[in-house]
């Protein structure tokens, strides 16, 4: 049987005393922990679950470099399915029960549901893969590291008429908030230049017949398409485009830089021009080190490379703006953490190199890549 | 646009596309009309057909001469074991309607979850390559796809036409659909008949989602927006009327297809829910032509 002493109980207050400051300091490392609100099931997901993967990677290497002034980092990952109401619902999880005080969160429709919970909140929502010019104006918490539309699409609307000396534009987009805004600043941008747009067709998401669209637009007779949709449909636009014997000259964006679409597509995806908002393994030898870990863990390259290349990035962003709430002994907080985004403004990040926050959009160069071969090459880089 | 080119075009591919649509109404309407149900584990049948396709195509990386039986005959035994384990365990209880609707569409969903579990939900086709060869037929561009979508509906439609008119089984299922407890009178067994229209249903599945997975990506919640248009062709066409309702499937097509010539093409989806409105609403018995010879007599 065991006797408590007051000799004990002085002896146990003394030692809970003297463990005290270890506690505390224990609690001091506790890890932190990073958002993510991604399409992990849905049409999405081939993208949302290789981001989500590449984000991983991303924390493993952080936390293999020494973590954030010795705290590891923790990815806590919610599904979206790439719907605004399953992103409101991810948000409300972050800051409600997970108490964070910043999230990263992709595609359009749903960074703008999950604005004003962000604002609202006093929550940094920070965009790290959508790309509609809508998301500057979405409030004083919601910040891109992602470029926007009017980054890349403004550059190789230009590039078009510019260099490729392309006159007759048509424009085919997915009726959703990835292509409407990024479909009118093509038609805007091109139009300005001297161009002319002979036909502006939005079809529906569900869509998987395109015959009509695609005849009106033959009738139109353009010298080059720009198609703006997901890596679901936009194989299936080109592919019936190019048996109704339109051999026109196909741009579209970051989301057609896909080795599926080659797949899908074989000698129909020749001279396809596409964007990338990232260096490749060309410009920044990092990349082959992302590339070499995806291999060695999935045996294969990832979907959409350069989104993956933000994802990965955006660890070692967190790692730099925690760094500096601890230089200034600052708590993290919304606003604390915005003020480190937008104080610091400069950031060396290791798969995308240099990034300046300019208010509530970030300018990067565009690459861009063709298909030759069966294979995307570089074919330009637009400063 | 009004160029008879594009017009002959349109046609065409209306024709050509609609056919897989009029494949999965066809098992569907005569699902109704000999069951008496409306069969939404249809959905999950199509989920299983396609992911068998391609389970054996990508994963076994065997020929289509193997995928095809595979498919039809674990969708046959999965559509055979919701007639005998499902379906008869209800009728056996007496159960209403609207047990069947909910049973048949929380098993689709069941089945589709199941899919997705364990194949993910990345668009997937059966080929690698989406791409059909062309060729032009009077300045009209004609895929292989094309040609094996309409040439496999068509003898679709002919050989269950024989089958119902000609053979003895098919007069059966006639005979069930028109009153199962006066067929059972004359010693034709209800049971046999809803068991063999399961798997007849199970066949024009399995062709349906071949060419669906042929022609575009499929996710496994794409039979549950498919089965909307069987579901619309069955009541435009009438309750009961199989081959009414593979009229109206194409008819649905082409109408997708023209409207392009009026609308804008973001809104041809929706102009399936509007006439599946409409449908409900004026049509509840389905659109019916006058006879063939009453046009002759009104001349």
């Amino acid at each position: 049987m065991l006797y408590t002493t007051r000799r004990t109980i002085l002896g146990a207050a003394t030692m809970a005393g003297l463990s005290l400051p270890s506690i505390i300091r224990a609690q001091d490392k506790e890890s932190i922990k990073i958002g993510s609100a991604l399409p992990l099931t849905g049409s999405q997901a081939g993208y949302g679950k290789d981001f989500d993967t590449s984000m991983r990677m991303g924390a493993a290497d952080v936390n293999a470099a020494g973590g954030v002034n010795g705290r590891k980092v923790e990815i806590v990952a919610l599904d979206t399915q790439a719907e605004p109401q399953l992103g409101i619902n991810a948000a409300n999880r972050f800051i409600g029960v997970e108490k964070m005080p910043m999230f990263y969160v992709s595609w359009s429709a749903v960074v703008k549901a999950v604005a004003p919970i962000a604002n609202r909140e006093k929550v940094l929502a920070i965009n790290n893969g959508a790309n509609s010019p809508e998301i500057a104006t979405l409030g004083d918490y919601v910040y891109t590291t992602f470029p926007l539309a009017d980054v890349d699409i403004t550059k190789l609307a230009r590039y078009v008429y510019t260099t490729l000396g392309k006159r007759r534009a048509a424009v085919l987009y997915i009726n959703n908030d990835t292509g409407i805004d990024a479909a009118k600043l093509y038609r805007d941008t091109f139009t300005q230049a001297g161009g002319t747009i002979v036909t502006f067709e939005a079809y529906d998401p569900k869509a998987t017949e395109f015959t009509g669209m695609l005849l009106k637009t033959r009738a139109a007779n353009p010298d080059t398409v720009h198609i703006h949709g997901l890596t679901a449909d936009t194989p299936q636009v080109i592919a019936q485009m190019r048996q109704l014997g339109m051999q026109q000259r196909v741009t579209s964006y970051s989301a057609a830089y896909n080795p599926k679409i080659l797949e899908q597509l074989g000698p129909a995806a020749e001279g396809l021009i596409v964007t990338s908002l990232a260096p490749g393994v060309n410009d920044n030898k990092n990349v082959q080190k992302l590339l070499d870990e995806w291999k060695a863990a999935q045996n294969r390259v990832p979907n959409g490379l350069p989104y993956d290349q933000y994802q990965y990035d955006m660890v070692w962003l967190t790692k730099a703006l925690y760094e500096y709430l601890d230089k200034k002994s600052l708590p993290a907080t919304g606003d604390t953490l915005k003020e480190a985004l937008l104080t610091q403004k400069e950031f060396d990040l290791p798969m995308t190199g240099k990034m300046i926050i300019d208010g509530h959009r970030v300018n990067k160069p565009v690459y861009l890549l063709t298909v030759e071969k069966g294979a995307f090459v570089p074919l330009a880089t637009l400063t | 646009m009004l160029d008879p080119v594009i017009l002959a075009q349109i046609l065409w591919t209306g024709i050509a596309t609609s056919a897989p649509y009029v494949l999965m109404t066809v098992g569907f309407a005569l699902t109704l009309k000999v069951t008496g149900l409306w069969n939404f584990a249809h959905a999950g049948l199509m989920a299983i057909a396609f992911y068998t396709m391609y389970f054996v195509l990508d994963f076994c990386d065997l020929p289509v001469v193997a995928a095809l039986p595979a498919a039809l005959i674990v969708t046959g035994a999965a559509s055979l074991a919701i007639e005998i384990f499902g379906l008869q365990v209800l009728r056996d209880r007496g159960s209403g309607n609207l047990t069947f609707f909910i049973f048949t569409l929380i098993l689709s969903e069941l089945i589709i979850y199941v899919i997705t579990l364990l194949f993910g939900t990345e668009p997937e086709t059966l080929f690698k390559s989406i791409l059909s060869p062309v060729t032009i037929v009077a300045n009209i561009a004609v895929s292989d796809w094309d040609e094996l979508a309409v040439a496999v509906a068509a003898s679709g439609l002919v050989l269950l036409y024989a089958f119902l008119t000609w053979s003895r089984e098919g007069q059966f299922l006639n005979a069930v659909a028109d009153n199962a407890r006066l067929a059972e009178l004359y010693g034709i067994s209800a049971k046999r008949a809803w068991r063999v229209v399961s798997i007849i249903s199970a066949v024009f599945i399995v062709a349906s989602m071949y060419l669906i997975g042929t022609h575009g990506g499929v996710v496994p919640n794409s039979p549950l927006e498919l089965i909307i248009t069987a579901v619309i062709g069955t009541l435009l066409g009438g309750i009961g009327r199989v081959f009414a309702a593979a009229g109206a499937a194409v008819f649905l097509g082409l109408l997708q297809s023209f409207s392009i010539l009026v609308i804008d093409s973001r809104w041809q989806n929706l102009l399936l829910y509007g006439v599946l409105f409409i449908t409900i609403l004026m049509f509840p018995r389905g659109v019916r032509l006058p006879p063939v010879r009453l046009l002759w007599a009104a001349r």
